[in-house]
């Protein structure tokens, strides 16, 4: 594209009329890092407040998948830039309005952290995995003896061992502003009607947690905590509910433009993708699943969980892709 | 705990009876019957046109499909089967059967059962294409409008289950 060339503002291949920049790469970023910043918020939060034996999964196992998936997150937006090999310029500067700048810099400090955390707990990771998996258990048996035989990596770890519960407030907090982030970056580009709502910022917030839930009840080999995370997980559907509710009244409630964009969603394109796929199999019926669970009725674990985070996938999908065609009027 | 119930069902006559409704419902809404193999028709189809679209567009089988534009995979059929597999979740869930396992005869391994399982799909894949449907959405749905071929369908669908019952019933029995 050579932009110099542009006498108008109101032809822009790919931006105008409908945005056509964003494709799978940045909806599964969102999803990774909501699912990240919702094992770390779980993780740290029941280390600060002393409960690590009662949530053994939460704390010790599941925050491994959080370094892997912001990792494949990081790749997935390196390869949406246009000039790749530039994407260290965001950290070049910090620009405080810039929810970008935010992002790049949180992930940039929550990354290295998030590996540390899960060494930390090495040892119960290989009494985890020793019943289900020979080749996990022997990586994590090197890494384990690496660990141990370099000095560097010793002296880090002895650090990180003395000042946990200072990394658990850091990691607290980062998780919070990741998964706030990931809906604020949509909700800050004000060129598009159906993101450019506060609501983003939590909404998207709540559902990485509920993912981060989810995957600790499926990760659980404990009864207590399984159930402990279906009803947080069940709790946070109901928050998620309330949320989309209230997003779609405001919308409902604003300019031409906004109500133009949640058509889409009441009757447009997205109508039976949204409540049949998103609404429906992706939280009514994992929350039904969980209700039903608690009633005393054998679910196992896996299958609402699952639910829960194909359909924190398929909900940002629907938000990038519906977001870009939604536009102001002119 | 509750009362077991993993070995109620629902009176197969009552069923049968329900998925007329629901065949009429099907019809009145969508204005297509029902229909299982549809669906995988349609994710094939999406997939081959992600994969391949050039090949796609040209194909006669896929064509069709792709040709205006939107995803193959917007259609009713899909969300059907998509329902069909949440309503089975509940279901099975309130009956307490809800669990992995693979239901074959005690004879033979769960490898013979499951290379069994995708031989028997292929063939059934490539059957419901050539006769334009499978047991729901040529039998069901054109015995419903009262079409020709689903009573054909019915006759040969049925006849053949007979006729190679049983050379395949190690599989079960």
């Amino acid at each position: 594209m050579k932009e110099e060339l542009f006498v108008s503002g109101r032809n822009i291949p790919n931006i105008d009329p409908v945005l056509h920049v964003w494709h799978w790469h940045i909806p599964l970023y969102l999803f990774l890092g909501g699912l990240a910043a919702g094992l770390i918020f779980f993780a740290t939060y029941f280390y600060i407040s002393g409960k690590t034996d009662k949530y053994p999964t939460a704390v010790k196992i599941a925050p491994v998948i959080a370094p892997f998936a912001i990792a494949i997150g990081l790749v997935a937006l390196i390869l949406d830039l246009k000039h790749t090999l530039y994407f260290w310029r965001l950290f070049t500067a910090f620009r405080l309005e810039s929810p970008m700048s935010w992002g790049a810099w949180t992930l940039g400090v929550i990354m290295p952290l998030s590996m540390v955390w899960p060494l930390i707990y090495i040892k119960d990771m290989i009494k985890y995995f020793e019943s289900s998996s020979k080749r996990t258990t022997a990586v994590l048996k090197w890494i384990d003896g690496l660990l141990n035989d370099v000095n560097i990596l010793k002296w880090v770890m002895d650090l990180a061992r003395k000042y946990q519960m200072a990394i658990a407030w850091a990691l607290f907090l980062l998780s919070i502003i990741l998964g706030v982030y990931t809906g604020i970056l949509l909700s800050a580009f004000n060129a598009r009607p159906l993101w450019n709502t506060s609501i983003l910022g939590p909404l998207f917030l709540v559902s990485g947690l509920s993912t981060g839930a989810a995957a600790v009840m499926w990760m659980s080999r404990h009864h207590f905590e399984m159930k402990a995370f279906s009803r947080f997980d069940l709790m946070l559907v109901g928050i998620e509910v309330f949320l989309i509710i209230h997003m779609f009244m405001g919308f409902n409630a604003s300019t031409q433009a906004q109500q133009q964009a949640v058509a889409l969603f009441w009757g447009g394109e997205f109508t039976a993708v949204f409540w049949g796929i998103f609404f429906t199999a992706g939280l009514v019926v994992p929350a039904i699943l969980e209700i039903m669970e608690l009633f005393g009725y054998k679910v196992p674990a896996f299958i609402p969980a699952f639910l829960i985070l194909l359909g924190g996938l398929i909900f940002r999908f629907i938000i990038v892709d519906a977001g870009q065609i939604t536009r102001y009027l002119y | 705990m509750k009362e077991d119930r993993s070995n109620k069902y629902m009176n197969p006559y009552l069923a049968g009876f329900l998925i007329g409704l629901m065949m009429i419902a099907a019809y009145y809404f969508s204005g297509e019957g029902l229909g299982g193999s549809g669906a995988f028709k349609k994710v094939a189809i999406a997939t081959v046109n992600t994969v391949a679209p050039g090949y796609a567009h040209e194909a006669a089988y896929f064509a069709p499909s792709v040709e205006n534009g939107k995803s193959p995979l917007n259609s009713w059929l899909v969300f059907e089967v998509i329902g069909v597999i949440m309503g089975a979740l509940l279901s099975a869930a309130y009956f307490g059967r809800l669990s992995m396992k693979v239901g074959k005869s005690p004879k033979i391994t769960n490898r013979t059962r499951l290379i069994a399982a995708l031989a028997g799909g292929i063939l059934w894949g490539v059957g419901s294409q050539l006769g334009r449907g499978c047991t729901s959405g040529l039998i069901m749905s054109g015995m419903a409008v009262n079409a020709l071929s689903g009573y054909i369908g019915l006759a040969a669908v049925f006849g053949g289950g007979y006729l190679f019952a049983y050379f395949f019933r190690k599989l079960w029995i």
